[in-house]
Formats: C-alpha cells, sequence, structure tokens
C-alpha cells in the first residue's frame, strides 16, 4: 500500500506528553488555567477521543462542507428570503445570528484553552481541529447574515450584540464565559463539549434546520446543519475528560461542573430558542414544540450520556422538567412586552390557531399565559397601545441575567431567591441559579446585572430610553417591534367580541 | 423615545466609514474580540474573578502597547475558507509525495545511516512542533485583536499540520527499518538526548511566559525563525546530502507555511513598533530569548552536523537578525 491508513500512524500524532525538567509539570500547566485537579500528566495520556480525524482529512472535508454551503447561498440569492418570508421567520434569524456568530467565535478561545493547556494529549489535537471549527462559525455566521444589512439595520447585530450591553447580549455573554472563556481546560471540556454541545446545540443547529427547510429557508437551513456536523465531531472531547476525572476520584467535582453548566445553557435556551420555537416559527412550519425538541434531544440525550459516564442526573432533575412544560412561556411574554430591547422584532405567536396548537402541546397553556394574552389583546385590539409597552425595568436574575418571571394564572407563584454574600444582596430566579452561585461565589460576585447597573446609575437617564441607549441602540429602526406590526390581533376580534 | 431614524448601512456599522468597500476578510474578522472592550471585566463575570485578573494582568496591562491593535490586518488575508482551500491543495501535494516516494522504494534508497540520524534527529520533531502548536494557542487566546488570534489560530492548525506529517513519516519509515526505534525512541530522545536539550529547555520556558507580547516576541519574533533556520533548512540540506529527496520536499511545503508566519509576525512587528515606546520593550525580550535560542539551535546543529557548522549558523543568524530589525 503507498499511503498508510490513519489508524497505522494516528497514535504517534498524539504521543506529545512528556516529562517537563526546566520547569515543573504545574508551571507548564497550571491548575488555573489547565483544571487537572491535581491528576498528572501520565494518567491524562489514556484520554481517547471517540471522533478522530487527522489534518489533510480536517481540510479535505471542510472545504468541500464550505462549498456546499456557499454554493447553496449563492444559489439561492434569487429567492429573496428576507422579502418572502414571514415576519417571524426574519426576526429567528435576527435573533440567532446576534445571540450566536460572536459567541461561537468566542469559543475559538475555549478550544484555545484546551489545545494549550489540557494535560491530554488527544484533547490538545481535537481542541485544535475546535478552534478551527469555531473561526468557521464565527465567519460563516458573519459573512451569511451581513448582505442584509442594507435592508435592515437590526441585522447589524449580528456582529454588534456581543459588542453591547444589551440584556440578552449580557446573558448570552454571562453564560458563554463562565462555560467557555472564563474557565480552564478541563471545565471547557465538560461545561461547553460536554454539557452544551451535545445537546443544546444540536436542538439549535439540527432543530431549528428542520423549521428552516420547511420554512423555505434552504439557505439557512443547509449552514446550520453543516455547522452541526462540527460540533458533533468536537462535542465528544467532553466525554473522555469525565472518564478520566471519575477514574481519578473526581466524579463529585465532575458532577458539580455537569450540573452548573445544563442549568445555565437550560436558561438561556428558555429565553432564545423557546419563543422561537413556539411563537416565532410561523404555525405552519413547525416541525415539533419546543418541548418536544427538549424531550427528544436534550432530556434524554443527558439521560443516557450521564448514566454511562457513571453520572448522576443533576439533583435538580424534577424541577428542569417541569420548567420544560412553563418557564419560555414566560419569558417569551417578557421578551414580547419588552420588544422595544430587543435587537429583533418579536412576534406574538398568538392567534386563535397558534393557541389552539399552544394549548395542545401545553395543556392548560390557555389558563395561564391564556388569560394573559386575552388582556394584552383586549388592550390592542381597543388601541390602549399605552397599556401593551412598558415603562420600568424588570428584577433581572444576578445569575441568568434574564427577569424573573412566576407562571401566571390561579397559582401566581413568581418568587426571588436572595442570597447576602460580603453584605451585598443577590437575587435569583431559581433555587438552582442561587445553588450555582453558592458553588462558585468568587466567579460571579460583584458582578451587576442591569438592573443593578441602574440603580448604581451607571445608565443615564433613569429611565427606560437612558436604558435603551445604554444598550447600544442606535436608531429607531433598530428598537424592537411586534413582529407583524399587531396584525395577529385582528384576528383575534371575533372571538374576543363573543367573549366580551 | 429620542432616537433618530437612520437608514439601513451597506455592511457593519463598525466598517462603514472604511473608504474602500469591505472585502470578505475585512466583514468576517475585524472587531470580533468582545473581552477588549470593558478593561474592568474582560469576561461578562465578577471583575476579580480568576480568568479576569489573569487577562487583566497577561493582556492588558502587558508592556506592549498600542492604541489600535484592531488595526492590525493579515498580510494574506486569509478566512477559514480560504484556508482550507489552500491547505488542501498542500495535503494533496504531500499525499502524492507519499504515495509516490513510497511506491518508488524511496527509504531503501537513502544513505546507510541517514535512517539512524533520521530517528535521532528528524523523528522527536513531533514534540517541537506539538510545542510550537500549543504555543500558538496560547497567543491566540490572548492577542488582543481577533485579526492576530486568527492568524494564530492557522499557525496552531499548520503547526499540527507539521506534527501529523512527522507522525507518519516516523511511522513509514519505522516499516522499512524495524529497528532503530522510530515511533519508540522519541519521548526519550526529547527528553534526554544532548542534542534536543536546548530546544526542550526554550519551549518549556517560552510555554510559561504568559505576558502576551512576550509570548508573541518570543515565539514568532525568535523561535519560530530560529527553527527555520537552524532546524529545517539545516535537515533539508543534510537530506540532500543522504540521498533522501522525500524529507526536503515535504519540509518545502512546511517552509511555506513558516514563511507566512514570518509575514504575520513581521507585520504585527512593524505595527507594535509604530509606538516608539514598544521598541524598547520588544528588545528587552529580543534580548532575554534570543541567547536562549542560539544554544538550542547550536545543540541540535552540532547533533545533526557535528560541531563546525556551528559558526556557519551563527553567520547566518546575523542575516536573521538583520532582517527582524528591517520589521
Amino acid at each position: 500500500m503507498a499511503i498508510h491508513p490513519r489508524k497505522n500512524w494516528y497514535e504517534l500524532t498524539r504521543t506529545t506528553n512528556w516529562t517537563p525538567s526546566y520547569v515543573t509539570e504545574e508551571e507548564l500547566f497550571p491548575e488555573q488555567m489547565s483544571g487537572h485537579m491535581g491528576i498528572p500528566l501520565q494518567n491524562w495520556e489514556g484520554y481517547d477521543e471517540p471522533y478522530k480525524t487527522s489534518y489533510p482529512e480536517y481540510v479535505s472535508i471542510q472545504r468541500e462542507k464550505d462549498s456546499g454551503a456557499y454554493s447553496v447561498k449563492a444559489a439561492l440569492e434569487r429567492a429573496k428570503i428576507y422579502e418572502n418570508s414571514d415576519p417571524g421567520w426574519i426576526s429567528i434569524l435576527k435573533a440567532h445570528y446576534g445571540a450566536i456568530a460572536l459567541g461561537e467565535y468566542a469559543a475559538v478561545t475555549g478550544e484555545g484553552r484546551m489545545a494549550r493547556f489540557s494535560k491530554a494529549p488527544g484533547n490538545r489535537n481535537m481542541a485544535t481541529f475546535g478552534m478551527m471549527d469555531e473561526l468557521r462559525h464565527g465567519q460563516i455566521q458573519l459573512f451569511f447574515p451581513h448582505e442584509y444589512c442594507k435592508k435592515d439595520r437590526q441585522f447589524d447585530w449580528a456582529w454588534r450584540a456581543y459588542h453591547s450591553n444589551e440584556w440578552a447580549a449580557i446573558a448570552a455573554k454571562h453564560f458563554f464565559d463562565d462555560i467557555i472563556t472564563g474557565r480552564d481546560a478541563i471545565s471547557v471540556a465538560i461545561m461547553l463539549t460536554f454539557s452544551f454541545e451535545t445537546g443544546f446545540t444540536n436542538m439549535q443547529f439540527l432543530g431549528l434546520a428542520a423549521d428552516a427547510a420547511d420554512a423555505g429557508d434552504y439557505t439557512f437551513a443547509n449552514l446550520i446543519s453543516s455547522i452541526q456536523t462540527d460540533e458533533s465531531r468536537h462535542a465528544q472531547q467532553g466525554g473522555p475528560a469525565l472518564k478520566i476525572l471519575i477514574e481519578n476520584g473526581k466524579k463529585k467535582e465532575a458532577q458539580q461542573k455537569v450540573d452548573i453548566a445544563i442549568w445555565r445553557a437550560w436558561r438561556l435556551f428558555a429565553v432564545l430558542t423557546g419563543p422561537i420555537m413556539d411563537y416565532y416559527t410561523p404555525l405552519e412550519h413547525r416541525k415539533q414544540s419546543f418541548k418536544e425538541f427538549m424531550y427528544e434531544w436534550i432530556v434524554g440525550q443527558f439521560e443516557r450520556a450521564l448514566i454511562d459516564l457513571g453520572l448522576e442526573k443533576p439533583w435538580y432533575w424534577e424541577t428542569f422538567l417541569k420548567d420544560i412544560d412553563e418557564l419560555h412561556h414566560s419569558y417569551h411574554m417578557g421578551v414580547w412586552y419588552w420588544r422595544s430591547t430587543a435587537w429583533w422584532n418579536p412576534a406574538a405567536g398568538v392567534t386563535p390557531e397558534e393557541r389552539e396548537w399552544l394549548e395542545e402541546k401545553y395543556p392548560g397553556w390557555n389558563s395561564h399565559w391564556g388569560e394573559c394574552w386575552d388582556v394584552i389583546t383586549d388592550n390592542v385590539i381597543n388601541d390602549r397601545m399605552e397599556l401593551v409597552s412598558p415603562e420600568t425595568l424588570p428584577t433581572v436574575c444576578n445569575m441568568s441575567q434574564i427577569p424573573l418571571v412566576g407562571i401566571p394564572g390561579d397559582n401566581w407563584d413568581v418568587k426571588v431567591y436572595s442570597l447576602e454574600h460580603n453584605d451585598r444582596l443577590y437575587h435569583f430566579g431559581s433555587e438552582v441559579d442561587r445553588w450555582v452561585f453558592e458553588q462558585e461565589p468568587e466567579q460571579y460576585q460583584n458582578h451587576l446585572n442591569f438592573v443593578d447597573r441602574f440603580l448604581a446609575g451607571h445608565i443615564q437617564p433613569m429611565d427606560l430610553d437612558g436604558a435603551l441607549h445604554y444598550m447600544g441602540f442606535q436608531s429607531v429602526e433598530e428598537l424592537g417591534k411586534d413582529a407583524h406590526d399587531f396584525a395577529w390581533a385582528e384576528k383575534c376580534k371575533p372571538s374576543n367580541t363573543k367573549s366580551a | 423615545m429620542s432616537f433618530e431614524s437612520k437608514k439601513p448601512l451597506r455592511t457593519w456599522s463598525h466598517l462603514a466609514e472604511m473608504r474602500k468597500k469591505p472585502s470578505e476578510y475585512d466583514i468576517v474578522s475585524r472587531k470580533l474580540h468582545y473581552s477588549t472592550n470593558n478593561p474592568d471585566a474582560p469576561w461578562e463575570l465578577s471583575p476579580d474573578c480568576p480568568m479576569n485578573l489573569w487577562y487583566k494582568q497577561y493582556r492588558n496591562a502587558s508592556p506592549l502597547q498600542h492604541d489600535d491593535w484592531d488595526a492590525f490586518t493579515d498580510p494574506d488575508q486569509l478566512v477559514y475558507r480560504t484556508y482550507n482551500m489552500m491547505q488542501d491543495g498542500q495535503e494533496t501535494h504531500v499525499q502524492s509525495l507519499f504515495d509516490q516516494f513510497n511506491e518508488r522504494e524511496h527509504d531503501l534508497m537513502i544513505n546507510e545511516g541517514w535512517q539512524n540520524k533520521q530517528a535521532q534527529c528528524y523523528a522527536p520533531l513531533r514534540y517541537l512542533f506539538h510545542c510550537l502548536q500549543i504555543s500558538s494557542a496560547y497567543v491566540q487566546q490572548m492577542a488582543p485583536a481577533s485579526t492576530i488570534s486568527n492568524c494564530c489560530i492557522l499557525q496552531t492548525a499548520d503547526s499540527l499540520r507539521w506534527v501529523t506529517h512527522t507522525a507518519y513519516r516516523t511511522y513509514e519509515l519505522g516499516l522499512t527499518y524495524p529497528s532503530v526505534g522510530f515511533g519508540e525512541n522519541e519521548r526519550q530522545l526529547w527528553e534526554q538526548e544532548a542534542g534536543w536539550q536546548g530546544l526542550r529547555e526554550l519551549m518549556e520556558k517560552q510555554l510559561c511566559a504568559f505576558d502576551w507580547g512576550e509570548a508573541f516576541v518570543s515565539l514568532n519574533l525568535v523561535i519560530k525563525p530560529t527553527i527555520m533556520e537552524s532546524v529545517l533548512k539545516p535537515l533539508q540540506a543534510m537530506a540532500h546530502e543522504n540521498n533522501d529527496t522525500l524529507l526536503p520536499l515535504l519540509i518545502d511545503s512546511q517552509l511555506k507555511d513558516a514563511e507566512r508566519h514570518n509575514r504575520w509576525a513581521k507585520e504585527l512587528a512593524k505595527q507594535a513598533l509604530s509606538n516608539a515606546e514598544n521598541n524598547d520593550v520588544i528588545q528587552a525580550w529580543l534580548d532575554k530569548w534570543q541567547p536562549l535560542a542560539d544554544q538550542a539551535a547550536q545543540g541540535y546543529l552540532s547533533m545533526l552536523m557535528g560541531p563546525d557548522y556551528s559558526r556557519a549558523y551563527l553567520d547566518n543568524n546575523t542575516t536573521l537578525q538583520a532582517h527582524l530589525a528591517v520589521a
């Protein structure tokens, strides 16, 4: 044979650990950046990445993938997605690109953390490909929305969101910085790749791709499913790292990292992806509900993966399952009500047909959120628009950076979980968010959420207008509006009149 | 609301003032680091959390300072898409070299003894290349502009490319010469063989230079040019002398990467030197790292070619120094 197959020489590419002698092992791999938990170099050499690739394969396959994604984009440019799609779909594109593009780019640094500081040679090599993947995801998700800049100023937020103090951008950064850029190599392997990329990105990139294809946006569907093929490779770095931690008696520490990351990912997904899937996607294009996607891609996946590794389900699993039924409906109502603070135009998604769908997917929806939407709808129909826009700010969680919400209806249960720490009172939206803070106060203390900044006088003038300027909005066209300019309320008129 | 109505922009707001139409490189490469916006808390966490302290110390407070690192432009203006196209071409070339030379039983035709020299001086290179890989990954995560970080991402990948070539050839040479330790002795040689110790000392110490400016200067202005001139090129020359035609062609392909790395590094050095205060800072780092690199190169060259080569190397190095001074 003239070319030797990868399996014959692959082992040598990752036989690269050595015993340092001019500096100490701890100097070369400082705990703060490495997160080795005192486990020596040689114990990491058994790290075995399940998904193997080599440099020549990587550049060849990735060249092909890009060629596919960019040619679909070029071929479909005349499809005029922007002009022809439902405004709810355009809002999805805006929310997605703003929340994802620069976050993916920041993930290069997380992969770089593993490439430099992981004690496992296989991890360092796979993370090198991971750095490349995340460069791809950052760049391609800037290139694709860029063409829309000239049509709509909100698309500038695909680049600008992470540079801003907009609330959703703060929430996204606080989460991603906590699991990616602000952590050591092994924490990144567990919290980013195992806890976030194996499940949640599947949901964003494959679940949303199914809706996109149905909605006729093949460019976007093709793009994000192509991205997911990279994710599913580099997401497999966390499993073998967890295995080594467990073998070396660090199960408790590993479990804690998994528990923190899954919870935090959930809260961010509930505010960004939940409304997209259950409210913004035009009804006829919804393949599954957010809850069904959650059960298929997240709940089942984690239950299997955690058992396979010998870890436990997070202690809050029952709370989490209950949250899947409820949380994003409340978040959606909040985002829609405070829509001027978003860089996209939230779609209300509550026409009679949509409400019927919501009631079917979430039995009891009408008696909780439906009752609130009744009041909102009535105000819109009767032109009491001052009642469907906010004048103040909500209370914001010091962990998720998302407003506190409860379940409306008979069992209205909004609750603040507070904690006094170093003479400061922190407020959290759930017991689990408070628990996360208590695990590592040094990671979170002294950070100011949006309302803390308001109260500290960072935002002037101290009103909604001042807040919008502080968030980085530059023109009236950028402020979020109702995606359909309240046309949905028209559809509600007959039934409303009947009930009145 | 006190917001004006504004027309859509033709590009990102931060590029709107550019005189020329933004290129694909501009659109997808510039100003992607948000961690440089708030000097008190690079990451959206406690300003005093360990990672924020690390970035405040080793990046923000680096002696290497410039008002506008974001102005840096990769002279090759590579983006992910074009990099893969370019390197897929290079790898197709290398794969075809491997294929053809294997068919011709190249490894049987090298001079007697060269297999031992390669086992000693070539195969352990994967450790050195891996050090370049992980060191480049460090500069990537610490660099203050995305245009700089991006050059480092590609440099990290290129270094893994070299590791991969070396692993492949180590395996292949071992098939023809099973008794000289290919694939078995490299770690021991890297850790103990006299000729490697200077390079290992250099890399271990460099990997602990956490200030981003010092990491960049030591890696890209000292170590990488030294390795190019004192390891890769002499190895090429020796291979030629020993009837080995494959290794020089392989190294030629790697040198294309190395030359590209030198191009961006010189460009960044040039930008840094536009702030006169950086002159002394960079000089101090060169003074600190060049002697270690010289010592490492001499050790390697003595192992590869014998001690007499040292003088020739030093001459070469003077050229190298002059070369750097231009930047």
